[in-house]
């Protein structure tokens, strides 16, 4: 019996070297949980403002977007792409792929974000509108680069219920089916169009690396622009320019500066102690600190340097900085802020949606695309005449949107857009626009989380 | 040799002894000498007792004993450790006994989790692996020289980086995200191994385990089922390799002083078209293509300028490395106090130049009985490698010369600088360095009460210590800096504290039913911590060369964070964990005959989310000795049969510290200099370990008068509830959350056979010969995923339901058409088509063997000694993922082009292995790119059969020993991975290469990118004692 005691207090003391519950908590180091990191109005607001770095990341706005949209256009020489590149130059996208898959994660991440700040709107209260109206425009933007890379444009089919992207207006695990191409533009509309009426039209410290209703205004430009519905592209360009709170740079020098340009509707801060955006984007086209892959062709260089008084040659070309190859200069800095969206593109909608509606907006559309005609040319040389047709003002209008945006991202989109208004294919490498190919394909990820997944179709372009 | 009655009488009788009562008289001294039959050395050591009481000694180093002992006692018991034991009756004062080494190791004293057993009451699956044969070998680190030792033990040997990690898996692999490597528990400390702590820096993995000093090793018992490693809970379902320490014993002082030295080359190595055929390649493929003229060179080289160069880069990369060890070790023991103590020295310089691992390694283990029934045991172990370490794979160095150096490079211009228009890896190799240095301490405490009798109380404290301390130079020329180079350094550290408290009851009921109870509670905390900073400057000499500049750089940069207000963090936490838990253990044997255990424990752990915070773990085994039952004892050749069988669910908890948790974090960075708040991961509150049902069925068995020995096994092994990062959709925004996959099910099954037969056994000559061989089978049984959904790395293998874990999902290349040189594919169907496509990917093999294991032999003769170990692995598939790049070498992909890719198509009308070459890989119809150029093209058959290990020794005879007053001495000659045969074309066929995570490494061994070939070594060795 004593025995069993002995032993009976043993037991216990072993059993009484206790199980504490807090030794088992154990949070990573710096992790919080929703509870602890999103507790004020503060700290949604925080959480919104690290949205606009995620936005412009290396593999989004800071670099992939423009790249992947410049490897699916006509400018450049495909033989020095290699891996994913060379998939995308080919029009031959298929399942894998690193550079892909970034680009699609980090546009859902934006989307991820701002689903969540829509989602805990109850701790706003003096900010409210500025939160909301800030993810919403994240949302959209998002959501619109996402559907005109991986989904056939708008007008690729006559009521647009071909295939767009899923969408996703809440933050959840689940897998969703990809939405019409109709549908996912109007929740892109509807997001910008609500973003318009709650964003404040001046930012707190004056500059426009923040959200305000003329980011919104121009994003709803380039959407309605890019479903070739002129009327809405011209009335928000329109309201953009009209604003008179952003003005035309002097020359080329500083669309892509630190802080020079007065012409960045929405444009993400380079701070030498914070943010840095944009180096992937220096990273693939730098072309004075070694030889970069991306290559203009003869052709497109040709083209693009037709006219000898054109200051853009000198400004965004070299053919001496690597001997034999026809290169980007734009982007040869070593930080800058970053324009999302800048005046001289709303000035081109303005113009080509001018000359498209025509009546009083064709003078207006002439004005536009004069006035960027003479900052290119030094002068009215080629200005176009007070009573020019509205064909020539397009026609203008287009060509000088690929050379002004050259490098920007904008050819692919230009090549499906007037392939889905004027049924024209104007890809120099002879691609129909609405081939396969020209469209990029899903990560497998998606299908595999759910077979009911529809992938695009690859490929078929040449 | 004694019949095979007479030993178990011996058991059965050591046994009686240990559990009973004694009765005291009047005493009497007995004095004698314990000597070992083979050769009548002196056995030190040996146990002596007195047959009914509890009186017992051990002898002294040479041999002797003096036991007092009862006057109605008659017989004295005399054991040791692999040997059997003899009952000898008191006829005078003086007792001598030749003891006789034996093979079925019954009586061997079996490590298990918190305690020993002998090996016939075992009921679980153990291996033991006893120290002296992990030393046969020099092995870059010591777990590699379990390879072929231990049937179900899969052991892929390190790449041929020094200090290299092996892939251990015991009985498969079950997991995905979690961890599949068994937990290491060294002295009953649960260590730190994890090879990921500083994720895959330089194409090398770390390998905590290289720092262990294989010296130190007494023996290694491996866990391999639920009834061995149910005690561990949910860290046992990945098997558990104990590592026991070498402690002092009985005897006086005495010392053994071990050197080798050797050299150390690659076991097999891929071979490279030169310059001219690489020139003419390149022309034929332009050609094929279509173009004319010259065909463009890399480089900024012409065909006149390429010409002239043809440099050999694998040989101005590698060198014969210098092997040099040396170890000094003491042994003591008297009644109160045993010590060991271990000095060791060895610098292993590998066949790649500059890259070594330097280990120094210092122990003490000391035992002292306080009272007779307190004993206190301290086990404490230094150990620091040094590692110079070299770029490979991706990283450049020899992976280069594998891939991106062409043989017409050159490392140096004309004009004496470094060529760099294009990979130059004698660059890199001398104009950046690397030096990690590792230290560990791992230092334990123990206390053994025994307050009543059969009653004994442990309670262990132990702290394991890290410190690691990786330092990077690159010179002036490697920046491009006019001035100075730059050095780096990246230290870390951490500790691992485990505490437990064990009872630990003896009781038993008549002759025969006994019974063995055990509690107990513990607890483990691990941090692992480095600075939120890099220490860095622009220096002309590496860190290590200046430690006070270095230290002075730190805390600048500490105190520069300090000073702020608010003051910085300096410290950032890698990685941090609790376990908290209780456990029970029940054995009990009837007679001689059965044998049950039953095991459980409760595990709580920080890695487990809010909902789930404790798990149980429940397992049974049971053993029959049969050959104790009456009906057996008649067959004569039968003398040992036992049946074993083991049912349990054990656990893998091998998974991050917190990854149930929400990860929102504060911006570093803030932007528009408001500040910035992320969501980088949604938590997980219901995140839980991952279980595995285990069932184990054995037999064990010794025929013949013990000369077959063997042992036959069969496992069924499911994991469920499998925990799994990827797999959700990207367009959720978080696509990589810690979740169980409740309904997934994932199987291995097995079979493991080994044989032991003594052809010769007399005191002189002996000749054995043993193998084994195991059979894992396995498969996905249930997964809701699709096929891509799961990825090893970049290494495409798959996770798939009917198919095993880790499956090479590929395009199947069916051959060459004769009249283009084309490549032909097989779609899903099977149907011939010359366009490729992923959608004709199908599951074209297996990274898993079919079969693993060895062979040996060893014999002796006259103080000869031999031993050969071949090992072998049959079936599996090894998938060349660098050879799609080394076959497109001559296109723009610019890659070394790999002699055994010759067998080419290059006419119409030839039948090759392998299609037209071209400038393009897209160039093939369909292929998108030459990264997606996955097919069974480059999948080969994995087996191979290996000369592993080589030994041939002499020990001098007593008579000189006597003579020169020393205990022992041998010489011997070793050596390893000495032949090779495969038909794996692309060198070395066993591939550990550096992986990303612990997913890819549970699905992608045997796929190589760049894989520096195993090495392959030769040493002579002494081994002096005195």
């Amino acid at each position: 019996m004593k025995q069993f005691i002995k032993i009976s207090l043993l037991v216990l003391l072993v059993f009484s070297f206790s199980s504490c519950k807090k030794f088992l908590e154990r949070p990573p180091e710096g992790q919080l949980n929703e509870e602890q990191a999103l507790k004020t109005e503060a700290d949604l607001q925080a959480f919104s403002n690290g949205i606009y770095t995620i936005i412009s990341d290396g593999a989004f706005y800071g670099g992939r977007l423009q790249i992947m949209n410049e490897l699916l256009g006509d400018h450049y020489r495909g033989e020095f792409f290699t891996g994913d590149y060379s998939e995308i130059y080919k029009r031959q996208n298929s399942i894998f792929g690193g550079t892909r898959d970034g680009f699609y994660s980090k546009g859902y991440e934006v989307i991820a974000r701002a689903n969540k700040v829509l989602s805990r709107l109850d701790l706003a209260t003096t900010q409210k509108n500025l939160i909301e109206g800030e993810a919403k425009l994240f949302r959209g933007i998002a959501t619109f680069e996402l559907v005109r890379t991986f989904a056939q444009p708008w007008g690729y089919s006559a009521d647009n219920s071909h295939l767009g992207i899923p969408l996703r207006t809440e933050l959840d695990l689940t897998s969703k089916p990809r939405s019409t191409v109709a549908q996912v533009y109007a929740q892109v509309i509807a997001d910008l169009t609500s973003a318009d009426v709650l964003l404040p039209d001046v930012t707190a410290n004056g500059k426009f690396y923040t959200a305000t209703k003329w980011a919104a205004k121009a994003y709803l430009a380039k959407v309605y622009f890019q479903q070739n519905d002129f009327v809405n592209a011209y009335k928000y360009a329109n309201e953009v320019i009209g604003s008179n709170k952003f003005t035309m740079d002097a020359g080329f020098a500083n669309r892509f500066s630190l802080g020079l340009s007065t012409e960045g509707i929405l444009t993400i801060a380079d701070d030498a102690n914070g943010f840095r955006p944009g180096g992937e984007l220096r990273g693939a086209f730098r072309s004075d600190a070694g030889l970069p892959n991306f290559r203009f062709t003869d052709q497109y260089y040709a083209a693009a340097t037709i006219r000898a008084a054109d200051l853009r040659k000198a400004a965004w070309y070299s053919t001496t900085l690597q001997p034999g190859f026809n290169l980007l200069t734009k982007y040869n800095k070593n930080n800058f802020a970053l324009p999302l969206v800048h005046l001289t593109e709303i000035k081109l909608i303005r113009a080509e949606a001018g000359a498209e509606t025509g009546g009083a907006n064709l003078a207006v559309a002439i004005g536009d695309i004069n006035q960027i005609m003479t900052r290119a040319y030094g002068g009215t040389t080629f200005n176009l005449p007070l009573n020019a047709a509205a064909s020539a003002v397009i026609a203008a209008a287009r060509t000088e949107r690929e050379l002004e945006l050259v490098g920007e991202g904008s050819r692919t989109q230009e090549i499906k857009r007037i392939g889905a208004r004027n049924a024209t294919n104007v890809d120099r490498r002879g691609s129909l626009w609405n081939c396969n190919g020209f469209i990029l394909q899903f990560p497998k990820a998606e299908k595999d989380a759910n077979t009911a997944f529809i992938m695009n179709v690859e490929g078929g372009c040449f | 040799m004694p019949s095979s009655l007479s030993v178990k009488n011996a058991v059965l009788c050591t046994l009686l002894l240990l559990f009973s009562a004694a009765a005291f008289s009047q005493n009497k001294t007995i004095t004698g000498k314990i000597t070992d039959s083979r050769d009548g050395s002196a056995m030190s050591g040996a146990t002596v007792t007195a047959k009914g009481t509890r009186t017992g000694v051990q002898t002294n180093a040479d041999g002797s004993f003096s036991i007092s002992v009862p006057s109605s006692v008659t017989t004295l018991v005399v054991s040791s450790v692999g040997y059997a034991s003899q009952e000898v009756s008191i006829t005078g004062t003086t007792v001598n006994v030749s003891l006789v080494g034996t093979n079925t190791a019954l009586n061997e004293v079996v490590v298990i989790g918190y305690g020993t057993q002998r090996r016939k009451d075992v009921t679980g699956a153990i291996t033991k692996v006893s120290g002296d044969k992990l030393n046969t070998i020099v092995s870059p680190s010591f777990e590699s020289a379990l390879q072929g030792k231990a049937p179900g033990v899969q052991v892929l040997q390190g790449n041929g980086l020094a200090g290299s990690g092996s892939v251990i898996r015991i009985r498969g692999v079950g997991s995905i995200t979690a961890s599949g490597d068994p937990l290491y528990v060294v002295d009953g400390i649960p260590i730190i191994s994890d090879q990921f702590s500083r994720s895959n820096a330089g194409a090398m993995n770390q390998n905590p385990l290289a720092s262990i000093n294989p010296s130190d090793i007494e023996s290694i018992e491996i866990l391999k089922d639920a009834g061995a490693t149910g005690i561990y809970g949910s860290r046992g379902a990945n098997g558990v390799i104990l590592i026991t320490t070498k402690r002092g014993k009985s005897g006086k002082m005495s010392f053994n002083y071990s050197t080798r030295l050797g050299a150390a080359t690659y076991a097999k190595r891929q071979e490279f078209a030169n310059t001219s055929e690489w020139l003419q390649l390149r022309q034929e493929a332009w050609e094929n293509d279509g173009k004319v003229g010259q065909a463009d060179l890399p480089g900024g080289y012409t065909y006149a300028t390429a010409s002239q160069n043809n440099t050999d880069w694998w040989d101005l990369l590698t060198q014969v490395g210098f092997i040099n060890e040396h170890n000094l070790s003491m042994t003591q023991g008297t009644e109160k106090l045993k010590t060991f103590a271990n000095l060791s020295y060895s610098n292993n310089e590998g066949y790649i130049k500059t890259n070594s691992y330097q280990r120094l390694s210092a122990r003490l283990n000391m035992d002292y009985k306080i009272l007779d029934n307190l004993k206190v045991s301290l086990t404490s172990g230094y150990n620091r490698g040094t590692n110079k370490r070299v770029s490979a794979a991706w990283d450049g160095g020899i992976g280069d010369a594998m891939s991106s150096a062409l043989p017409f490079y050159t490392p140096y211009n004309p004009d004496g600088s470094y060529f760099v228009n294009g990979a130059n890896p004698v660059r890199k190799i001398q104009e950046t360095k690397r030096r990690e240095v590792n230290e560990r301490y791992i230092g334990g405490l123990s206390f053994e009460y025994e307050p009543v009798k059969n009653l004994f109380v442990r309670a262990n404290g132990s702290i394991e210590y890290i410190k690691g301390l990786d330092n990077i130079f690159e010179t002036a020329n490697w920046i491009n800096n006019p001035d100075s180079g730059y050095a780096k350094a990246f230290p870390y550290w951490g500790n691992n504290k485990n505490g437990n408290v064990t009872v630990n009851y003896l009781k038993d009921i008549g002759q025969n039913h006994k019974f063995n109870f055990l509690l107990g509670a513990e607890a483990n905390e691990y941090v692992q911590k480095s600075y939120l900073f890099e220490i860095g400057q622009f220096a002309n000499e590496p860190f290590w060369k200046n430690p006070d500049v270095y230290k002075k750089r730190r805390d600048f940069f500490i105190q520069q964070r300090e000073s702020q207000t608010p003051p910085q963090a300096t410290e950032k936490s890698d990685g941090e964990y609790t376990f908290n838990s209780f456990f029970g253990r029940i054995n009990y044997s009837f007679k001689e005959k059965i044998a049950l255990q039953l095991t459980a424990r409760v595990d709580g752990s920080s890695k487990f989310g809010t909902n789930n915070k404790h798990g149980f773990f429940p397992a049974a085994s049971a053993a029959w000795t049969l050959s104790e039952e009456e009906f057996i004892k008649n067959l004569n050749f039968v003398n040992f049969l036992k049946l074993r069988a083991s049912f349990g669910i054990v656990g893998n908890a091998s998974i991050g510290s917190g990854n149930y948790y929400d990860n929102y974090r504060q911006g570093g960075t803030p932007y528009n200099g408001t500040p910035t708040l992320y969501l980088n991961n949604l938590g997980n509150p219901n995140l839980a370990w991952e279980e595995l049902q285990n069932v184990d069925v054995a037999v064990e068995f010794g025929l013949f008068g013990s000369k077959l020995t063997g042992e036959l096994a069969y496992y069924n092994k499911q994991t469920t509830s499998t925990i799994l990062n990827p797999g959700l959709p990207p367009s959720t925004g978080v696509p990589n959350i810690n979740r169980n996959l409740f309904d997934s099910r994932v199987l291995n099954e097995g079979l493991e056979l080994s044989l032991n037969y003594k052809i010769i056994n007399k005191p002189t000559t002996k000749w054995s010969v043993g193998g084994n061989i195991s059979r894992n089978y396995n498969e996905v049984l249930n997964w809701e995923l699709g096929p891509d959904a799961v990825s090893g790395g970049t290494n495409d293998t798959r996770v798939v339901e009917g198919y095993p874990l880790g499956v090479n999902y590929l395009v199947r290349y069916f051959g060459v058409d004769a009249a283009d040189g084309l490549p032909i594919w097989l779609d899903k169907d099977g149907k011939q088509t010359k366009t490729f496509s992923l959608d004709h990917r199908v599951f074209a093999g297996s990274v898993m063997p079919d079969y693993i294991g060895g062979f040996n032999t060893a014999a002796e003769y006259k103080g000869f000694d031999l031993s050969v170990l071949f090992t072998y692995v049959i079936g599996g598939n090894i998938y060349d993922n660098s050879g799609k790049y080394q076959f497109m070498g001559v296109s723009k992909k610019n890659w070394n082009f790999r002699e055994d890719f010759y067998d080419r198509w290059t006419m119409p009308g030839d039948v090759a292995k392998y299609p037209r070459l071209t400038t393009d890989a897209t160039n093939y119809p369909g292929l998108p790119s030459e990264d997606q150029f996955n097919s069974t093209m480059f999948l080969h058959d994995a087996s191979y059969l290996r000369l592993r290990e080589l030994s041939l020794g002499y020990s001098l005879k007593r008579s000189v020993l006597d003579k020169w007053k020393i205990r022992s001495l041998k010489f011997y000659l070793s050596g390893s991975n000495l032949l090779t045969f495969t038909k794996y074309p692309g060198g070395d066929p066993e591939i550990t290469r550096d992986f990303e995570n612990p997913q890819d490494r549970n699905l992608s061994p045997n796929v190589t990118y760049l894989t520096a070939p195993t090495q392959k070594t030769f040493v002579f060795g002494i081994n002096l004692g005195f």
